[in-house]
């Protein structure tokens, strides 16, 4: 399995990040694990023609941070006003 | 989260997607999906494809009205499934036939379900709003139930018979494909959905009776031609193989009702038939030892509802009849033969039922498994041949005959102390089954008496080993008196050491012969008939220099001399050499009457004795017509009659210079049952006292069950008995008859 999976914005802007922190979204969680998935020859690239790279971006720290926080460290995560609305639409969208 | 929000706010720019253009998009995905489902040359799914689609159904489903697409999609998703399976699936199905359609069918469902899986997740999104907030079926379900619908109502019924049809071949040794069959039933429990229902209904009550129908045929046709061994071997092979069937293709919850229907067909239609197969059945195979088909009856009828009732009853009667013919045999050689031989074979009677015992409680704790009921058998059998008579012996006297054979000197039986203690553990466990236990006490005491006062006991420790079987067995009160017994000699022993020490502190008092003195505690030993015989001024000595010591250690008891038991040894100067005589006191007494004549007639004697003609009749065959003639009578004939005399006979002579002469015993059969009967009174009378006494007011029928069950731990009590003595209860006011109700008894305080 490849470690890590490749999310790009709609500006091309391309995200690498954790296989692991990934999967804390559903809609990824699921196409990762479909049958007939996504082996180690297969590259786990998702494109987001809908999402601006500033919110992925806010969206991926989401992601670390949900993992640590799971872990046991409990810290706040903080959100910028002007991108409450985005990223809750970005939210809907991932099912996070 | 909220689900729309205001387009103002947004940077992006969503074109809105039109309802038919959508779904042209979403059709290529499906169609893409079924190429690769049909195993056509088609590429997987790779990621941007997946998030297309998915996003494409988010989108259709996220757009403000009237754009919002929903409920559209939740039906066009059905209906992809629906035109699949009409247009492809059906059809593929309905031109296949037997196995091959059950492949078919397998490989379709496969595939459903795989094209159900990537569906629900594209089409994901109408789960988590639009189907929660009407309650609608789920994605999942929604496809499932097409399959159902529309592929599973149309064909499992036919699905069904293939499947029959293949299992019957089964099990006509056919080989067949397993994982096939557990793969097709698998889509009756999976489509379900949750529920057995599908599977019960549509299969497993089809394939019950079809299984039932098949054992039907083959069972009727074994149970003409087999043996009861081999039909039983057959039935145990089937069920073992319908067990496997189960393990390898049915579902788990059909094992229970497969076995029954299988057990019912082989075992419970046919099991009259089966048992009572002349020369193979039960019987035949009790009476061979066949105990590896016994055993495997038991294990076949053991799961059975009341399957093991007419095994267990073949049992008790085989045992009985087996013990009736040992009673029967030990009955005949006694009527055919001489007294001594007959007793023996008596002896040999209780080892034979011992042994007889030991070998079908083997057959009850291995065979079947100790099963309550054939220990009931068992035990039944034996109470009912246990308490037969033979040849005018009781059981109850023949096993207290039985123990002092083993118990006393030289008895018949040599056995190692092992041995011993084993035999007699059983006896006591036969004990059980003798309902006149009291009467087994009363000789076994009576016996015990004899082996302690003569010396004959072979083992003190024997003794006490089966005195503490028999009171772990009946009770205390079983053994209180034996024990007495028991300790009666030990005492006994210690006051005639002190007789003795008496004796040498007062030299004026010794009577110049050798005295040794038991005394009993009445109540512990049997009772003793001693009749009153004119004693030689000898032995009165005796018996007053007793007197006289035994005063000095207690005041308050009274001594009753028990002359009949007593031992005398005396010096018989015969001509060719002096010989040591050993004789009773009776017989002493006539002996020393000639120390002063030389010869006497039968009325002589008489008178000076004192004696009855029985008695004296008795002492003076042993003396002159039996093997020793001490006495030589006139006329010499072989009986004693009231007109003979009597001499010393000084040519007497014998090898041995001691001999013991024994006096013929009395018969103690009648007085230990005129005593039984007697202490069976009492204990009636204290029975009904008893329970009149607690319950105050009790029925006549009641009555005499209730004392019935209380007495039956040691006799079983005859029911006249029991209402001649409460008849006698009235006389003596200790109850009334009810004045309205003649058969309603009261207790007078």
């Amino acid at each position: 399995m490849r470690e890590t999976v490749k999310l790009i914005s709609m500006e091309g802007f391309e995200f690498v990040i954790d296989r692991e922190a990934a999967m804390v979204s559903q809609t990824i969680r699921s196409m990762l694990t479909s049958p007939g998935g996504f082996s180690e020859s297969k590259e786990g690239v998702v494109t987001f023609p809908d999402i601006s790279t500033t919110i992925l971006e806010k969206i991926c720290q989401y992601f670390y941070w949900s993992l640590q926080y799971s872990r046991g460290k409990e810290t706040e995560f903080h959100i910028e006003p002007e991108l409450t609305l985005e990223l809750m639409m970005a939210a809907n969208y991932l099912h996070t | 989260v909220q689900e729309r929000f205001g387009n103002q706010s947004f940077r992006m720019e969503r074109k809105t997607i039109d309802l038919e253009q959508g779904w042209d998009y979403m059709q290529t995905g499906i169609t893409k999906l079924k190429r690769i489902l049909e195993g056509l040359p088609e590429p997987q799914f790779d990621s941007e494809q997946y998030m297309m689609l998915y996003t494409t159904i988010y989108n259709m489903c996220t757009q403000k009205p009237p754009h919002d697409y929903s409920q559209q999609l939740y039906d066009k998703y059905r209906e992809a499934f629906e035109e699949y399976i009409n247009s492809t699936v059906l059809p593929a199905l309905k031109e296949k036939h037997d196995e091959y359609m059950l492949r078919e069918l397998v490989k379709r469902w496969s595939n459903h379900k795989v094209m159900v899986r990537w569906l629900s997740r594209f089409f994901y999104y109408l789960d988590r709003y639009f189907i929660a907030r009407r309650s609608l079926p789920p994605l999942n379900e929604v496809g499932l139930t097409c399959f159902r619908d529309r592929v599973y109502n149309e064909l499992h019924s036919k699905v069904k018979d293939a499947v029959i049809a293949l299992v019957d071949k089964e099990r006509e040794g056919e080989q067949i494909d397993r994982a096939l069959l557990k793969n097709v039933l698998d889509i009756y429990v999976e489509i379900g959905m949750g529920q057995m229902e599908r599977y019960e209904a549509d299969f497993e009550s089809f394939m019950l009776l079809d299984s039932a129908s098949y054992y039907s045929r083959k069972a009727s046709s074994w149970i003409q031609e087999d043996s009861c061994p081999d039909y039983m071997l057959k039935s145990e092979e089937c069920l073992k193989k319908e067990r496997e069937r189960v393990a390898h293709y049915l579902h788990s919850s059909s094992e229970p009702k497969l076995v029954e229907k299988v057990q019912h067909e082989l075992l419970v239609v046919y099991a009259n038939q089966l048992l009572e197969k002349e020369h193979s059945g039960c019987r035949a195979l009790l009476r061979d030892d066949k105990v590896d088909d016994l055993s495997r009856m038991y294990r076949l009828y053991h799961k059975i509802a009341k399957g093991l009732e007419p095994v267990a009853n073949i049992f008790k009667q085989h045992v009985t009849a087996e013990g009736n013919a040992l009673v029967q045999q030990a009955e005949d050689t006694a009527t055919n033969q001489a007294a001594n031989i007959a007793s023996v074979q008596e002896q040999v009677l209780i080892r034979k039922v011992i042994e007889l015992h030991d070998k079908y409680m083997v057959y009850v704790v291995e065979c079947f498994q100790s099963h309550t009921l054939f220990h009931k058998a068992l035990k039944e059998a034996f109470e009912i041949f246990c308490n037969k008579t033979v040849a005018g012996s009781s059981s109850a006297e023949l096993l207290a005959t039985f123990c002092d054979n083993i118990l006393k000197k030289g008895g018949s039986e040599k056995l190692s102390d092992e041995a011993i203690e084993d035999t007699l553990e059983k006896v006591v466990k036969l004990l059980a089954y003798i309902s006149d236990k009291d009467l087994f006490a009363e000789f076994y005491r009576k016996k015990l008496a004899r082996r302690l006062l003569f010396d004959r006991s072979a083992n003190d420790d024997h003794e006490r080993s089966i005195l503490t079987k028999l009171k772990q067995q009946c009770g205390g009160q079983f053994t209180s008196k034996m024990e007495g017994m028991v300790t009666d000699l030990t005492l006994a022993r210690e006051n005639q050491t002190s007789f003795e020490e008496y004796l040498g502190n007062n030299p004026a008092a010794n009577p110049g012969i050798d005295l040794t003195v038991t005394v009993l505690t009445t109540g512990f030993w049997p009772s003793y008939k001693s009749f009153d015989i004119n004693l030689p001024s000898e032995m009165v000595k005796c018996v007053e220099v007793f007197k006289g010591f035994y005063e000095t250690k207690t005041k308050h008891r009274k001594l009753t001399w028990i002359y009949s038991l007593g031992t005398c040894h005396l010096n018989g100067k015969f001509d060719h050499k002096p010989i040591e005589l050993v004789v009773s006191t009776y017989q002493a007494a006539v002996l020393l009457l000639f120390n002063t004549t030389d010869k006497l007639s039968y009325n002589d004697i008489l008178t000076q004795l004192n004696l009855s003609h029985e008695d004296l009749v008795r002492l003076l065959h042993s003396l002159s017509c039996a093997r020793y003639k001490i006495l030589t009578k006139e006329p010499s004939t072989k009986t004693v009659s009231q007109t003979d005399s009597f001499e010393f006979n000084a040519k007497f002579t014998d090898r041995m210079r001691r001999i013991k002469i024994p006096l013929p015993p009395v018969d103690e059969r009648k007085k230990v049952v005129e005593d039984v009967d007697k202490d069976r009174r009492y204990a009636i009378d204290a029975a009904i006292v008893r329970i009149m006494k607690s319950r105050k007011v009790l029925g006549h029928q009641q009555l005499v069950s209730e004392c019935v069950e209380q007495l039956s731990r040691m006799f079983k009590p005859d029911i006249k008995a029991i209402k001649k003595r409460m008849e006698d209860l009235i006389t003596r006011d200790y109850l009334e008859r009810d004045k309205e109700n003649p058969n309603m008894f009261r207790y007078l305080a």
